[in-house]
């Protein structure tokens, strides 16, 4: 095969790739403009409308269909994401920055880290649920399903530390203790400054993962739904097009997120490549 | 780039060692470092096997040392970067090898000069200053002022705002320099400073070391692994040999007085005979040398001749009564301008260099595989016994 063969292959792969991941949102997104209440989460599209958007904010008359049970689960997993995103990605830098150097014990304990993301869900969820009735220890999203969240999130904040830390020149650092400045004051002076695109990766990474997550949280959240079990429950009566019309919007509040994720990280890159004003003397 | 005439009036480093800190008061004391059988092994390995040093201090003292003889390694036990496994380190009288390196106030310029990415040339120079553990400067304007001067002193003016992923080598050199002198150390570790410049500028920047050193009154250690920068620098030169130091020495008794055959060989100016004196001549592998000259003693017996004390004559000319004469085949010649250097191999199969200065004679041309005279006076030659 020649190289445009292989360029015209690698294309198609990539429309392939592109359509298997858009499309089940494109068809989400498209039904969720169903008419409403009478038009159904199926094609053909009836008539166009954002009955079903509204009807997700309570602004359509009431109707048979149940307005949806997710607005305490939102604030519930928004608030978890951002507590497991806080600790999981402060457990990364700092155990990332443990490792280094090498101490003793540390391929076991780094085993013993990653496991985390390798473990089934549902068995640690079920798991847990299980150890915390033995010890009477009560379910709740933000108890035990957060610990679990942090155990799931922490490798990959760790993971995404650990290749930053591992390009890290370390001899900045020395420069600065020479200088007579501490090494905690180096840390944050220079060492975080400069692993901080990293630290946003891992923060990015820790609150997605969180956020939608589902098997953990199954059997460890307690009575309290988080926004993915809420929305299963939903599906498990009748699937109306309001949920789509929610999934758009939370699509939307990613995007939203990733696009500040961008800026910040192009302010930061900026920040190092400043445009020389002057000219090479 | 600004030339020395640029730089800022002495004065404006008088200024920055009035107020420098721990000073040798009321002692007798005039070096600044003293190392005292220094060990440092690396998983078993040793890489400093007992140096035993003492830095004077307002000096310029150079490291030579072939890669692998620890160079780096003993520079980066003096800045408190690795531990030592044995030995005591002293600075300014006092023992410094258990204290942290921020503790240490011994500044450290690195051969990728590790300037801080995101902070300014001005940023990064004020970054001692305001942000050190003892005695930080907190007054911007303090702070301002002396990273002005500690820029024209260095020749960055105009550059304070460039980032420091903007600027040139040099630059970057002089940044790292500027960075370290302004905090005002009594001694600043240089390693291989000038490794990472084009040859140009690493002769311009030689010059602006020393006058830059000079101006502050600090101790620079300057690790290299050139023999001519470790000359054209130091005023004393240290050569590290598997993790000893082999010799300390002025450059001028350093090249003339190798204390060893291996000295002699990091030098790269001198032919070197293994063998032994037996009666009045040194038994070599090219037959009988004879004696006449500087006798030193070092432990491994040794013959060494400069490669420009030597004269290259047709095969026929005879040698006089106070000359040596071994004969050789020409292999080939290489100019670099003043000099001429001839290779010859030997009848062992030895390479033999001669050095011609071209200001003496015109470039002779001679044939390739030829046999040739190659005669040098006795009292030219070393004898290590």
């Amino acid at each position: 095969m020649n190289a445009s063969g292989i360029k015209l292959g690698l294309g198609f792969y990539t429309a392939l790739f592109i359509v298997f991941l858009y499309g089940p949102l494109a068809i989400l997104a498209v039904l969720s403009f169903q008419i409403g209440p009478e038009g159904g989460p199926q094609f053909p599209i009836i008539e166009w409308s954002t009955y079903w958007y509204k009807h997700l904010f309570g602004l359509t008359p009431p109707s048979r269909i149940a307005p949806l049970p997710i607005e305490q689960a939102l604030v519930r997993s928004l608030a978890l994401a951002v507590m497991t995103m806080i600790v999981s990605t402060v457990l990364g830098v700092t155990a990332a920055q443990a490792f280094r150097k090498k101490f003793r014990g540390s391929g076991v304990v780094f085993y013993l880290i990653v496991l985390g993301m390798m473990v089934p869900g549902v068995l640690v969820g079920l798991g847990m649920a299980l150890v915390a009735n033995t010890l009477g220890i009560d379910r709740h999203w933000w108890g035990t399903a957060f610990v679990l969240h942090v155990v799931y999130t922490f490798p990959f904040a760790f993971l995404v530390m650990l290749a930053i830390f591992n390009r890290f020149d370390p001899s900045v650092e020395e420069a600065a203790w020479s200088l007579g400045v501490t090494p905690a004051r180096t840390f944050r002076k220079v060492t975080f400054p400069l692993i901080f695109p990293g630290v946003l990766s891992a923060m990015l990474f820790a609150f997605t993962l969180s956020y939608d997550e589902f098997s953990r949280t199954l059997f460890a959240s307690g009575r309290d739904l988080t926004l993915p079990l809420a929305i299963y429950g939903t599906f498990s009566v009748e699937v109306h097009p309001n949920v789509f019309a929610f999934g758009v919007l939370t699509t939307l509040f990613s995007f939203a997120l990733l696009g500040t994720y961008a800026v910040l990280m192009g302010l930061s890159v900026r920040r190092a490549k400043r445009v020389a004003i002057q000219e090479e003397a | 780039m600004p030339s020395l005439a640029a730089f800022a009036r002495p004065a404006d480093c008088e200024a920055f060692r009035e107020k420098s800190g721990p000073e040798l008061v009321g002692t007798e004391v005039t070096s600044v470092l003293q190392l005292k059988n220094v060990h440092k092994a690396f998983s078993g390995v040793p890489a400093l096997a007992g140096v035993d040093a003492a830095l004077s201090e307002n000096s310029y003292v150079s490291l030579l040392g072939p890669s692998g003889s620890g160079k780096t390694t003993l520079l980066r036990v003096i800045a408190g970067f690795d531990q030592p496994d044995g030995g005591e380190i002293l600075f300014a009288g006092k023992r410094i090898d258990s204290i942290p390196p921020h503790e240490r106030g011994i500044g450290f310029v690195f051969q990728n000069f590790a300037l801080f990415p995101h902070l300014s040339v001005a940023q990064n120079i004020a970054f001692g200053l305001s942000n050190r553990a003892v005695d930080p400067v907190t007054d911007t304007k303090i702070v301002a002022a002396k990273v002005r001067d500690m820029i024209g002193l260095v020749g960055l003016s105009g550059l304070e705002d460039r980032a420091v992923t903007q600027i040139s080598g040099g630059q970057k050199q002089r940044v790292a320099l500027a960075r370290t002198l302004v905090t005002e150390p009594s001694m600043v570790l240089l390693d291989e400073p000038l490794g990472a410049l084009d040859a140009n500028l690493r002769t311009r920047m030689r010059g602006e070391l020393r006058t830059i050193r000079e101006r502050c009154g600090v101790t620079f250690l300057h690790v290299t692994g050139s023999e001519t920068e470790a000359l054209a620098m130091g005023d004393t030169v240290l050569v590290l040999d598997r993790g000893r130091i082999a010799q300390s020495a002025d450059a001028g008794t350093l090249y003339s007085r190798p204390a060893s055959a291996d000295v002699a060989r990091f030098l790269n100016c001198y032919n070197i005979f293994p063998g032994a004196v037996s009666g009045d001549a040194f038994e070599s592998p090219v037959g009988r040398l004879a004696l006449g000259g500087t006798r030193l003693t070092s432990g491994k017996q040794a013959y060494a001749i400069r490669y420009d004390r030597v004269a290259i004559r047709p095969r026929d000319a005879a040698a006089a009564g106070d000359e040596v004469r071994i004969e050789a085949s020409f292999v080939a010649s290489e100019y670099s301008g003043a000099a001429i250097n001839s290779f010859f191999t030997l009848d062992d199969g030895r390479v033999f260099e001669v050095e011609t200065h071209l200001s003496h004679a015109a470039p002779e041309a001679f044939e390739e595989k030829a046999r040739y005279a190659l005669v040098w006076k006795r009292e030219d030659a070393l004898v290590f016994d």
